[in-house]
């Protein structure tokens, strides 16, 4: 089965000059610099349409609008922010809107709980967390609101700095700062919450 | 440096986000308050775990066919 082709801009001309040279140097520079943040992109995309079909069509789609606009990329910057902004505004523009509803957080309304002061006499290191499995983790991040979830999936899943992750997402460096302090509190906590149900520690009454 | 300015810095010093002149002041000061020294460790190795449990999964073998093939039909 095909996949629909969109439509693909007009190949230059065959006899142009260095025609032929030119798409093969285009391709092998994209197989170099963007395919290789495939995983990157997937990822991404996944937890941010929270399905593996769209992640798929999210990221397919991404791919083929950097391809047609590998020339206005500027060598040499950040390949994987610059594709990470395109998937970004692929999924607000078109995915959102039929999965999620974008919710627009209060952050000041959110109290950042500290599950260390909960555990540090029991277990002052967590070590609770390490039996909790992946699935688990990945579970608790799709709970987060939107902008918390893009923020830890652009920190702590792929390791983006600060200062990429506020290019990414359009936000100033200090809303970074304090999306992320929250989302990971948040992330804390239900984790903590997940590991008291499933009776890894022992839990503190509330 | 008192314990609530460092724990203002916390996650940005576990990110590596600070001038070496502050992140120097925090270490000190970690180093003369277990409390604060605690707290920090809980949520370093917190973000070690999280981080260890998200990174592991990779784009699908036929998403990347079906890329290939899209792009330099193949």
């Amino acid at each position: 089965m095909t996949p629909p082709t969109p439509p693909i801009p007009p190949a230059p001309p065959a006899s142009a000059p260095g025609g032929q040279a030119a798409d093969a140097e285009k391709r092998a520079s994209f197989e170099r610099e963007a395919l290789v943040h495939l995983d990157s992109l997937y990822r991404v995309a996944l937890r941010l349409t929270g399905n593996a079909a769209e992640a798929d069509d999210l990221v397919q789609e991404t791919m083929l609008k950097a391809y047609r606009a590998w020339h206005q990329f500027e060598r040499g910057t950040n390949a994987k922010g610059w594709l990470l902004t395109i998937l970004r505004h692929a999924f607000i523009n078109e995915y959102r809107r039929r999965t999620r509803h974008p919710e627009t957080v209060d952050i000041d309304a959110i109290e950042p709980f500290s599950v260390f002061q909960e555990v540090q006499d029991d277990d002052p290191q967590g070590t609770f967390f390490d039996r909790i499995v992946d699935d688990e983790v990945l579970r608790a991040i799709d709970t987060l609101p939107e902008q918390f979830r893009e923020t830890v999936v652009l920190s702590d899943v792929e390791g983006m700095s600060y200062e990429e992750i506020a290019r990414v997402l359009e936000v100033p460096v200090g809303t970074v700062k304090s999306r992320l302090f929250r989302a990971r509190r948040m992330l804390q906590q239900k984790l903590y919450d997940y590991a008291v149900g499933m009776g890894y520690i022992k839990g503190t009454s509330k | 440096m008192n314990c609530r300015e460092c724990k203002e810095h916390l996650f940005e010093y576990l990110d590596r986000e600070l001038t070496p002149q502050i992140e120097t002041e925090i270490r000190r000061h970690l180093v003369e308050c277990p409390p604060c020294g605690e707290e920090f460790d809980f949520d370093k190795l917190f973000l070690q775990f999280l981080q260890a449990r998200c990174r592991a999964q990779g784009a699908p073998l036929e998403l990347k066919r079906r890329i290939l093939n899209e792009l330099f039909d193949e």
